[in-house]
């Protein structure tokens, strides 16, 4: 793809017009960066969650984006339903997962030192998987609707539907889960519980709903984006740990303050992932973004747009 | 008379070489130097308490240096060993200057993202082999390996039985406890967190060399593979964290229990080690050594009184 790129702009180049096409593949990047970063912002969204409001390290975010992509999967291949179509369904069925899991096992494990908890959801990552796995097999699997292949071109970019729409989506429900916890009564429960426990238990919230709660919401979201994930790339069990990496580095870049500020984070992952790509080439773009990111953490330890300390 | 059993058990281990299996020895050379990286991660996560996500990148490191030397160089192993490690310490002294300064869970991230820069960096340089890898000259008999790695490990426990009783070590306890407090109390934190990281780099690189010219093959995804970080991790929280003996215990029962999972249900062996991760996690967090050390006197009610001082 990025050699093909590059020899159509060379031709094109000795032709003259160099910078005219050089200025359009930069655009175009541009857009696919951007349409990128929306996917990921919803994937660190319920990681921000869990770790902002109930100090779980969850490991096993990516592992439950792949859980829910494959909900959407056997919805879409086995009943015909769209994926986006489908989408809601797949985020009821991943919410009562999540809201099982926490108040069965993670609540028990709510009050010990974040490092534990890593290593627990560590425990529930590799669980998922081969559970996955000896579930669905390792193979790869994709969710085609027909409208899979279609595209259209927006000021000289050409816009893959299904992106377009996997970034709407993931932007809606982003300031959907903004707007929830800013004004919705159980939203402000949740960040008063987050805010201050006790305080939160004398107005008579009782925690371990809210928890679960809270749990429930990001395997909702986890779930979502999965959907979204599923539509535009790949699936297979395995997929879980690298999608949890991207999603914590967003939210270092991001910070926990705001929900959405993981969009500037999945922005900043998306524009840096396709730029490198093209100019330095695919095999480097781990290494500048995870790069930025140590330089980041060095230079301003609470995330571009958190508070410092 | 502890030292005279230490010494038993020691020479006990020495001898599997020449009654154990060829398949038996090969599981052992795996259990020491696994054990060895416990050890590593035990002296920066378990006594400095900076939960260290990047000390497979001092494996790779040393895997790399070995194999660089020996291919591109022509020099013997034993040299390319030395290098590894230098290069491994180095990389400490240097990395961990900044980001050391970071804590908690951001250290975590840091290191993890070092890892993760790592193989990218290596995969695109040719000298190192690139994507595909160095394959390394087949190395002398596994008895050697055997011996080189117990040696190893038996300099590591060393060198953490003197942290555990020396004035550098309660440094490193007290920066876990309290960093703040122990900044106060007039200990170098920074001088003590970039030597406590740059040994746990020596012993990790160190293993990585060994381990890269036994297996004679080296590649990023392998060298500098997040899994084997988590697995020191799993196995030193497992044993006791902070403790001599615990990293040790820790390493040798769970590579035996995967090792037996993957034997009797080759398929679903994974899936029970995540099983055994949280159950551990849950009922015995601070890992095996507390364990013997409480269940006597508190007995079944060890497990739930863990879990009600975590619960909500």
């Amino acid at each position: 793809m990025r050699k093909a790129l590059l020899e159509n702009l060379n031709i094109r180049c000795r032709h003259g017009n160099s910078g005219k096409y050089k200025m359009i593949l930069l655009w175009q990047v541009l857009v696919n960066g951007v349409l990128l970063g929306g996917i990921y912002a919803a994937m660190a969204l319920g990681l921000v969650l869990a770790w902002g409001v109930l100090h779980i390290v969850n490991v096993a975010h990516g592992a439950l984006i792949m859980l829910g992509a494959y909900v959407s999967y056997y919805l879409f291949t086995f009943i015909g339903l769209d994926p986006f179509a489908g989408m809601p369904l797949s985020m009821i069925v991943m919410f009562g997962f999540g809201y099982l899991l926490q108040l069965y096992l993670l609540n028990f494990m709510i009050k010990a030192p974040m490092f534990n908890t890593l290593l627990l959801t560590f425990g529930l990552a590799v669980i998922f998987a081969n559970l996955a796995q000896f579930a669905f097999s390792a193979d790869f699997r994709i969710i085609n609707p027909v409208y899979a292949g279609d595209n259209f071109v927006w000021l000289g970019a050409t816009i893959p539907l299904v992106r377009i729409l996997a970034f709407g989506v993931a932007m809606t429900l982003t300031l959907f889960l903004w707007a929830f916890l800013t004004y919705a009564r159980y939203g402000r429960a949740i960040r008063a519980t987050a805010q201050n426990l006790v305080a939160a238990r004398l107005y008579g919230i009782n925690p371990r709903k809210i928890y679960a709660m809270t749990f429930g919401i990001v395997g909702a979201f986890a779930a979502a984006s999965g959907v979204l994930y599923g539509v535009v790339w790949q699936i297979n069990p395995y997929i879980g740990s690298n999608l949890t990496a991207k999603s914590f580095a967003i939210a270092i870049i991001g910070g926990l303050q705001n929900p959405l500020y993981v969009i500037v984070g999945g922005l900043f992952l998306g524009i840096i992932e396709s730029l490198s790509s093209l100019y330095l080439g695919p095999t480097y773009s781990d290494l500048v973004f995870f790069g930025i990111l140590v330089l980041i953490l060095i230079v301003r330890p609470t995330g571009l747009l958190g508070k410092t300390a | 008379m502890k030292t005279l059993l230490f010494l038993l058990a020691a020479f006990g281990l020495a001898t599997i070489p020449w009654w154990g299996s060829a398949s038996f020895i090969q599981f052992c050379i795996d259990a020491l130097l696994v054990a060895v990286l416990a050890q590593s991660w035990n002296i920066i996560g378990g006594f400095t308490g900076y939960a260290s996500f990047g000390n497979s990148v001092f494996y790779g490191l040393g895997g790399y240096g070995v194999a660089i030397s020996m291919l591109q160089f022509g020099l013997p192993f034993e040299v390319g060993l030395c290098i590894g490690a230098l290069i491994g310490t180095s990389v400490a002294l240097i990395l961990g200057l900044p980001i050391l300064r970071l804590r908690g869970f951001y250290f975590g991230i840091a290191t993890l993202s070092l890892t993760f820069t790592m193989t990218s960096l290596v995969s695109n340089i040719s000298f190192a082999g690139g994507n595909i890898g160095l394959v390394l000259p087949i190395g002398p008999s596994d008895t050697l390996f055997f011996e080189l790695s117990l040696a190893l490990l038996g300099a590591a426990t060393l060198t953490v039985w003197w942290i555990a009783r020396s004035r550098f070590g309660l440094g490193l306890v007290a920066i876990r406890e309290n960093e703040l407090t122990a900044a106060v109390m007039g200990i170098n934190t920074t001088l003590y967190k970039v030597l406590a990281f740059m040994l746990s780099g020596l012993l990790a690189s160190l293993a990585g060399g060994i381990h890269a010219y036994w297996i004679t093959f080296l590649d990023p995804g392998s060298a500098f593979d997040l899994s084997l970080n988590v697995k020191m991790i799993i196995m030193t929280v497992f044993g006791g964290p902070g403790t001599v003996l615990g990293p040790i215990l820790g390493a040798f029962s769970l590579s035996a229990i995967s090792e037996m999972l993957a034997f009797y249900i080759t398929n679903l062996a994974n899936l029970f080690y995540g099983f055994v991760i949280v159950i551990a996690i849950i009922f015995m967090p601070r890992g095996c050594i507390d364990l013997a050390l409480h269940y006597r006197e508190q007995g079944w009610r060890y497990f739930l009184e863990n879990i009600k001082k975590t619960k909500i």
